[in-house]
């Protein structure tokens, strides 16, 4: 433990927020905005990040951690945040001036050098792509690095669906990539696929070849999903996945997080499932 | 040999009062603790010195968690005076050194707790009579000799205390307070053996693989979930961080927390990934006893023995030891 190290490099005090300038906010879907900060005196952001690291946000009725976007410009920081709690439900009121906490950045990160020339399938459900896009973004800013990229993505609705600009105007343009969305049930107005990720993922069976699979979403689509991967052949070093735990200090300290002896706040939120599989049942 | 007469000892820790914040081992109210010796109250209080175990071991004092109306947390500015924990026993020291440990280290380095510490100053309370629950010889410490105290004391019945500096910092105290104390040969006691034994041999490799073994549901089904094993026990440090706002101010503050609670790791969205009672037991004692050791290589328990005499349901660390030790595979 003692060579473990938090990230956090936005304060003197790592429990001590910083105080940031909420500079846009962009309506997702009816409960999901993002938003997006910088630094009170308008001159950069109060740390950089890579993709899908994550920073504590608060306001004075708490603070919770929330994955952060990933930006090939760095000029502020977003957070696509879904309205379901306390604190979120407080954020979700805020205008474009207010200040908020923030501090991090917290967690590993996606093993981004790691999956270089490899195919990529991005499987996200609901708000998991938030933090997925990171690495999506990440993948097609440096394109040649990355073999075809397949992103599947569902959820409960079309009015659910989460950045629908990338899905479907900005990524399908990309090379060698392949988008995929589906909603849980038939809409009059939706033409695409209906049905849930893990049955449409098995219909696609995209080759387990030289591919790492990333997956994100609600736990019961994780526990499935992972479940047709190792059916179509992944092994468990092929399949990467980002937990969502409680936690509240983010640097490994109050106890809240751990799986066994790894706290999710320094060692993760990513983890290749072999690692998982070393770990108690508790993901 | 230096020894402090009884007579003496509310003269002393007054005169440590006048630079300090001191605090001694106290019978306030229903239970024992140690509290502020400014607080003090005669009709009241009783110092309890002899005590073994206090309800509360001093794990408040220098990580400094809400107190009462002055939520001043993360800025170490109301915990950075100059304290003295005076009778603290061995168990309780080991208790402060894995807090030094884990609070001390790299991570938090900026954070006040260094500076907390260093103005802390630790008088031990040697014992020589265990309790029937105490055990913490099987855990390598030195009921005689605390590792990490600056001054250790010794009751000698009706000769008063043998009083050693065992630091800088306790020489300069000592040196301060001097005339206080008096040069005489006296006999120390002779220390009695411990009733419990608990092996902690090999148990930390068996844990690895016993997540599913039927022992975690047998205990935690009696479980009442009152955390006093938790609250109680000198080296769980599990905090939970709260925001509050309280008289037109926002405040963020840290508390004790307890692994055993439903709800301590429940996510927005209703997962937890410590749903059941069973997984919440085992993850408790897998954190003392083998996620804390793969860490920083000893298990998280300082034989104080205050979680077995305190458990309404009898779910010990002892006998869970036991049970591990003779669990077949």
């Amino acid at each position: 433990m003692p060579d473990k190290d938090h990230k956090c490099t936005c304060s003197e005090q790592p429990l001590v927020p910083k105080v940031v300038e909420v500079i846009d906010i962009i309506d997702r879907t009816p409960d999901v905005k993002s938003f997006f900060v910088r630094n009170v005196d308008g001159n950069g952001l109060p740390f950089q990040v890579d993709p899908g690291q994550c920073g504590m946000v608060s306001m004075p009725i708490g603070e919770a951690m929330i994955s952060c976007t990933w930006q090939e410009e760095q000029e502020y920081l977003e957070f696509a945040i879904k309205r379901v709690g306390l604190l979120t439900d407080e954020l979700h009121q805020i205008e474009i001036g207010q200040q908020i906490g923030v501090r991090g950045p917290y967690g590993n990160g996606f093993p981004v050098e790691a999956c270089k020339g490899k195919d990529m399938v991005f499987i996200a459900g609901g708000i998991g792509l938030a933090p997925l896009r990171s690495f999506i973004k990440y993948c097609f800013k440096h394109r040649e690095d990355y073999g075809k990229i397949t992103i599947l993505y569902g959820s409960r609705s079309q009015a659910d669906l989460c950045f629908k600009e990338e899905l479907f105007d900005l990524w399908p343009k990309e090379s060698n990539t392949e988008v995929f969305v589906t909603i849980d049930n038939a809409e009059p107005d939706w033409n695409g696929h209906v049905g849930f990720v893990p049955a449409y993922l098995e219909e696609l069976n995209p080759s387990s070849a030289g591919a790492v699979a990333v997956v994100c979403g609600p736990p019961i689509m994780i526990k499935f999903v992972l479940q047709s991967l190792e059916k179509m052949g992944y092994n468990d070093d092929q399949v990467i996945t980002t937990l969502e735990m409680r936690m509240k200090c983010g640097i490994g300290k109050c106890g809240r997080c751990n799986i066994g002896s790894e706290f999710i706040c320094l060692d993760g939120p990513v983890y290749y499932l072999k690692q998982l599989r070393d770990l108690p049942p508790e993901w | 040999m230096r020894v402090l007469n009884k007579a003496k000892i509310e003269t002393m820790l007054n005169r440590l009062s006048a630079d300090n914040d001191v605090y001694v081992p106290m019978l306030r109210g229903p239970g024992t603790g140690f509290f502020s010796w400014k607080s003090y109250d005669e009709d009241y209080d009783e110092l309890v010195l002899d005590r073994l175990n206090v309800f509360m071991p001093p794990k408040q004092i220098i990580i400094s968690p809400a107190e009462k109306n002055n939520i001043d947390l993360m800025s170490g500015g109301a915990g950075a005076s100059k304290k003295i924990i005076f009778g603290i026993r061995s168990c309780d020291v080991q208790g402060i050194n894995f807090q030094d440990e884990f609070f001390g280290e790299k991570e938090i380095e900026s954070d006040s707790y260094h500076g907390r510490r260093d103005q802390t100053i630790i008088i031990a309370n040697a014992c020589y009579y265990p309790a029937p629950s105490c055990f913490c010889s099987s855990v390598g410490i030195d009921p005689l000799h605390p590792v990490g105290a600056d001054i250790i004391i010794r009751d000698t019945g009706k000769e008063g205390y043998v009083w050693e500096a065992c630091t800088d910092k306790g020489e300069l105290l000592t040196e301060k307070t001097a005339d206080l104390l008096e040069e005489k040969e006296v006999t120390i006691p002779i220390p009695l053996p411990f009733a419990l034994q608990v092996n902690f041999d090999g148990v930390s490799e068996k844990l690895a693989d016993m997540d599913d073994h039927p022992l975690w549901g047998k205990y935690s089904e009696a479980c009442q979930t009152c955390m006093l094993c938790t609250y109680t026990c000198p080296s769980c440090y599990c905090l939970d961080l709260q925001a509050a706002h309280w008289r037109k101010a926002n405040y963020e503050f840290s508390c004790f927390d307890s692994c055993a609670y439903k709800n301590e790791a429940l996510s927005t969205g209703g997962s937890s990934s410590l749903e059941e009672a069973a997984t919440r037991f085992r993850n408790r004692f897998l954190h003392k006893l083998r996620f804390y050791l793969q860490n920083y290589g000893k298990p998280l328990c300082t034989g104080c023995g205050r979680c077995i005499a305190i458990c309404p349901s009898g779910a010990s660390i002892s006998k869970i030891i036991a049970e591990v030790q003779e669990a077949n595979l």
